[in-house]
């Protein structure tokens, strides 16, 4: 009988540590995924990655991906699988068009550093030119600053995001990121000349909307954009 | 898209008379990809991210020493463009015109303005 209990005994305890190690291993990785065109690309690196390594694909979000790249969510285990392992192996499957998938790395937008060249033809030629000093006529800035923000909503935060972060709806189509619009927070009227300028112009992606605000509706933005803080936790 | 990248050529006439007007050409053989494709269904349709984005950046176009021109270039511009634009020709010197893209990559090409008749 003390046999028989000693051996349940060391059995409970052999599977209890096996079922341990196998939970501290069992990892979870993000990849951003290069390469997906068409449905036909989801479906073939869904039913090939299983095929080619013993891991299990947890989903690929497309949708829900603030950097716009497709998310492949896999579950392995690190014993049996390394990181690199599985990134070598995704690179070496076809999409049904003959292209390979590629793990993406690095950032989201390269832009390489402004050459000097670069720069000094900024300077001959000009990058921002005709910034004038502008005075804001606002008097009554609390009605000027809720003005400002219901236009914000309706004309900027497509692509300027809500909370002004960058990440509007449609801004991943972008270049560049739109800009973080904290910046201006609290900034004194020495900026108004250069923010009424990029509003009324704009500047690489962003529409000149001069052509479409009046110059009143403008300088509500302006008060608007100068309020927005920075959400924390960002 | 453009599969290999060339360096730039550049066509100007070969009749050319002091202070007249010419045009020069200036074609590009390189890639442009926003990056960006519809990979999702059509019910909600998505834009995702498939590749990195690749385009030319930067224009210079140089007349002797001097910078002439500079255009400062998006992702929208098509694979290998062609640029046309006219230029006065004031002294005997070349046209140079530098293309740096996003990688930081340059190339240029030039072509020298001589006084004919």
């Amino acid at each position: 009988m003390e046999f028989f209990t000693r051996i349940c005994v060391s059995c409970f305890f052999f599977a209890f540590c096996s079922s341990s190690s196998i939970m501290a291993e069992t990892l979870e990785e993000e990849f951003k995924i290069e390469g997906i065109i068409t449905i036909a690309s989801i479906k073939a690196l869904q039913a090939e990655l299983p095929k080619k390594l013993d891991l299990k694909i947890i989903d690929l979000n497309l949708k829900k991906s603030d950097s716009g790249w497709p998310v492949l969510r896999v579950q392995y285990n690190s014993d049996l699988i390394s990181k690199d392992k599985i990134e070598t192996t995704i690179g070496e499957i076809e999409d049904p068009a003959g292209h390979f998938y590629k793990v993406h790395k690095g950032p989201l937008i390269t832009n390489a550093e402004l050459s000097e060249e670069e720069i000094q033809a900024m300077s001959v030629m000009g990058d921002v030119v005709g910034i004038s000093e502008v005075k804001n006529p606002t008097v009554d800035f609390e009605t000027s600053v809720k003005r400002g923000e219901d236009m914000f909503k309706k004309n900027c935060a497509k692509c300027h995001g809500l909370n002004g972060n960058g990440y509007g709806v449609v801004a991943h189509g972008f270049t560049t990121w739109p800009k973080q619009l904290w910046a201006w927070n609290g900034a004194d009227s020495g900026a108004d000349g250069y923010l009424y300028w990029i509003i009324e112009n704009g500047k690489s992606d962003m529409p000149p909307w001069g052509l479409i605000l009046s110059e009143d509706e403008r300088w509500d933005l302006i008060n608007y954009i100068k309020t927005i803080k920075k959400p924390e936790g960002i | 898209m453009a599969k290999e990248i060339k360096p730039p050529r550049i066509r100007i006439s070969r009749r050319i008379k002091k202070d007249k007007v010419i045009k020069v050409k200036v074609k590009f053989n390189h890639p442009s990809f926003t990056g960006l494709a519809m990979a999702d269904d059509a019910s909600e349709p998505v834009f995702n991210r498939v590749k990195p984005v690749t385009f030319i950046r930067n224009m210079l176009v140089y007349y002797g020493d001097d910078l002439v021109s500079r255009l400062r270039i998006a992702s929208g511009i098509a694979d290998d463009p062609l640029f046309i634009f006219k230029i006065k020709a004031t002294k005997e010197a070349d046209i140079k015109v530098v293309f740096i893209d996003n990688f930081g990559k340059k190339w240029e090409a030039s072509k020298k303005v001589k006084f004919k008749g």
